[in-house]
């Protein structure tokens, strides 16, 4: 059976004659089955930027871009962009940070220079602490320069760059449009993915066939899910996936501060500060902006969604100044926190320059949660079918790098599937599709591992634990070419 | 002819009886029936000295006085204690087994219909409250409780005391509600079984009013538990899925496992 499938394809595909047959034999027939016409090489479910940023690879590359591609989201792309004179007072609540592999990834696929680069913030400075032993590292490559060796001019200096999500979905698009040579279907959404059957002239069994809401149906050599958490593509191949939910929530939100930050605009830091609910991060954008990410129990997390901006902007302050204990009897008062840390924090001493500028204004609207969890597939492959992204592993946002995991993951499949191309072999096969797995699995593995162990790390309070986790970190900051190793590693350059 | 016959049927009479006792006694001990009911825990004449007996503790304490009294008050005569061979801790055995037994009398739970539409006890309430009565049994008697507890020590006694401890812990869950089948069932039981003696000691030392101390004694083992198995289902987990991301990151490196 194996070798008549891609045979069958091929003469499907390849000689029009053959197309012409098949399309009239099945009008004729009125069968639901696809008409060759709507056969494709490649069908990326999901429009995020792991999608977008594959079909891109695939477009880009002149190996692949001789493959037909089509796009299925269930929402308006055309819609959900960025406007090009968007005003730079007001960001999206849904941000990451691209490692600099990522930017280079989007760069060698022609997509970087489509980027709003006023809307992005490269970062050049983190500092990490313990709320509750204040232990602190800062991680900036001029301290993590090997012993005894001057900084090259050459090395970088930015850590990572903090994009809005819809920036980097709006980017690729703009390249894809340039590239041109996509069937994009939104707002479709996927009604159904079942096998196809094995016709006279056509053997689809081992095909999976899309049915879609506009009625289309369409038969996939290669099936990517890249369609999130909830992989209706996953559900479908019958991949387990594995892992726990943290019962925790991360609480988002834009944020004005009293000034562009210490370092001034050219080199911004980042924060994050572990307090035993969850680690509360605070990430420089444009301007006096910046963006909160807040991993808290979901108590509080609907307690400070509940509170007016001036008490909310309070409790971030506090968030960054305040001990845990202050903390938890501050989420316990129905109102009035404003006054309360203002009393607090006089009675706190606190070194200004080493937490962020003081935050003015939380924007309208954009204090919002989700909730943290950790999933993995047991495997990113099978038989026709390629996850990526959310749809494979799903992260703790501590360390930022579930979006970045997602574009190493479109690298990795548009590597597999250009040298599948290269040496003919057919792209949906399980050997074809099995160094994208061997190349993804263990590195997404090691990286779900080290958050995951973080973060239970410091939801420690109290005890032995403290202490020694905190003369780590300072141990760690204190040797720079071993911080270097960490920095490497979080930058995607290993 | 007749000599034979009689012999026979008093054979058969001894080997129904030994038979037909053991039959009962497994279907008493090893499961809950909604079926049949039970026999009586005590044999007529033990339980009548036992029960007048008991009366007698509060002011005698577990003693043979008391005992004595209580063969007196059932119309037996003293040397008639010597039906029990164990003693006083009979006495104290009897309290144990009645007061386990009257448990399904005295606790009620209204049955899911009754409730309606209003909140659901969970299990874990029903435990608490089933617990919470078991120990306010024990209220008559609990300036002497210290006695049975040291008579319950005494190595002789001290397997069987268990065997009644756990008879107990098991007819709380039964009567709660508990349906596990797995593993469980022996942990649940166990853990009762050390909060109940638990609290039970803690309850003799008592002397705050209607034993509110004890009852919040009580809580707070029980609050122990449910966050020890938290941790422990979170273990569980956490190693579940450590040991299968292993064998997938073998996998993906192409071992055929």
């Amino acid at each position: 059976m194996p070798p008549r499938l891609p045979l069958g394809a091929h003469r499907a595909l390849s000689s029009p004659s053959v197309v012409q047959v098949q399309v009239r034999l099945q009008r004729r027939s009125a069968s639901s089955s696809p008409t060759s016409s709507d056969i494709y090489d490649v069908v990326c479910v999901g429009g995020g930027p792991a999608g977008l940023s594959l079909l891109t690879g695939l477009r880009a590359s002149p190996v692949t871009s001789g493959l037909k591609v089509a796009l299925i989201e269930g929402q308006d792309l055309q819609k959900n962009r960025l406007q090009k004179d968007a005003s730079l007072e007001s960001f999206s609540n849904r941000c990451s940070s691209l490692t600099p592999a990522s930017v280079r990834n989007l760069q060698e696929i022609g997509a970087w220079s489509h980027a709003n680069t006023a809307r992005i913030q490269p970062y050049q400075e983190m500092q990490v602490w313990d709320g509750v032993s204040d232990a602190r590292i800062s991680f900036d490559w001029d301290s993590a320069r090997p012993l005894l060796s001057a900084r090259k001019p050459s090395q970088p200096t930015t850590i990572a760059y903090m994009i809005e999500n819809i920036n980097t979905t709006t980017t690729l698009l703009s390249r894809l449009s340039e590239l041109g040579g996509v069937d994009i279907f939104s707002p479709t959404k996927v009604e159904s993915i079942e096998l196809g059957t094995d016709a006279e002239q056509l053997d689809l069994s081992s095909w999976p066939i899309l049915t879609l809401s506009n009625g289309k149906t369409l038969a996939a050599r290669l099936l990517v899910g890249a369609d999130g958490a909830n992989s209706p593509v996953r559900t479908f191949a019958g991949i387990p996936s594995r892992g726990f939910d943290y019962n925790r929530h991360g609480v988002v939100a834009s944020l004005k501060l009293e000034g562009p930050g210490w370092g001034g605009l050219d080199h911004k830091i980042a924060y994050q500060r572990f307090l035993p609910s969850g680690p509360l991060a605070m990430l420089p954008m444009p301007g006096n902006m910046a963006a909160l990410v807040w991993s808290t129990t979901p108590e509080r997390a609907s307690k400070l969604k509940s509170l007016s901006p001036n008490d909310f902007v309070a409790m971030v302050n506090a968030g960054f100044r305040l001990s845990a204990t202050d903390l938890e009897y501050l989420h316990t008062m129905p109102s009035g926190q404003e006054e309360e840390i203002a009393w607090r924090e006089k009675h706190t001493p606190a070194n200004e320059r080493s937490i962020p500028m003081k935050v003015t204004d939380v924007q309208q609207g954009s204090v919002a949660s989700f909730p943290l969890k950790m999933r993995h597939a047991d495997v990113y492959t099978g038989e026709r079918v390629a996850l990526v992204g959310d749809a494979a592993h799903t992260i703790h946002p501590l360390a930022g790098q579930g979006l970045n995991q997602g574009q190493g993951d479109a690298a990795a499949l548009v590597r597999t599937i250009s040298h599948a191309v290269q040496t003919g072999q057919d792209i949906g096969s399980v050997l074809a599709l099995e160094s994208y797995n061997s190349e993804r699995y263990a590195e997404n593995n090691a990286m779900l591992g080290v958050c995951d162990k973080l973060h239970r790390l410091y939801s420690v309070e109290s005890g032995p634990i403290v202490g020694l986790r905190s003369l780590g970190l300072r141990a760690v900051d204190a040797m720079g070419p071993l911080k270097g190793f960490f920095m490497d590693r979080a930058a995607g350059r290993a | 002819m007749a000599p034979p016959a009689q012999l026979a049927n008093c054979v058969r009479g001894t080997f129904r009886a030994s038979s037909f006792r053991p039959t009962l006694w497994r279907q008493r001990c090893l499961y809950h029936s909604y079926e049949y009911s039970q026999p009586p825990p005590f044999p007529p004449a033990e339980a009548a000295i036992l029960s007048s007996a008991i009366s007698h503790v509060p002011a005698f304490g577990f003693t043979l006085d008391a005992l004595k009294l209580g063969a007196r008050d059932a119309g037996y005569l003293d040397v008639s204690t010597n039906l029990l061979p164990r003693g006083v801790f009979d006495l104290v055995n009897y309290h144990l087994v009645m007061q386990r037994l009257a448990l399904k009398d005295s606790v009620q739970f209204p049955t899911e219909a009754e409730q309606g539409t209003g909140k659901k006890i969970g299990i874990g309430a029903k435990v608490r409250t089933l617990t919470l009565a078991r120990l306010r049994a024990n209220e008559p008697v609990i300036h002497r409780w210290q006695e049975a507890l040291a008579i319950m020590a005494q190595p002789s006694y001290a397997p069987p005391s268990f065997a009644e401890l756990a008879k107990l812990a098991d007819e709380i869950w039964f009567l709660a509600g508990d349906t596990s089948v797995d593993t469980s069932w022996y942990t649940k039981r166990a853990s009762l079984s050390a909060i109940y003696s638990a609290t039970e000691v803690f309850m003799t030392q008592d002397t705050s009013k209607n034993f509110a101390e004890t009852e919040q004694f009580l809580d707070a083992r029980l609050e122990d538990v449910r966050k020890f198995g938290g941790f422990l289902g979170a273990l569980g987990e956490w190693a579940d899925f450590t040991g299968h991301s292993a064998v997938n990151v073998l996998r993906s490196k192409g071992l055929r496992i």
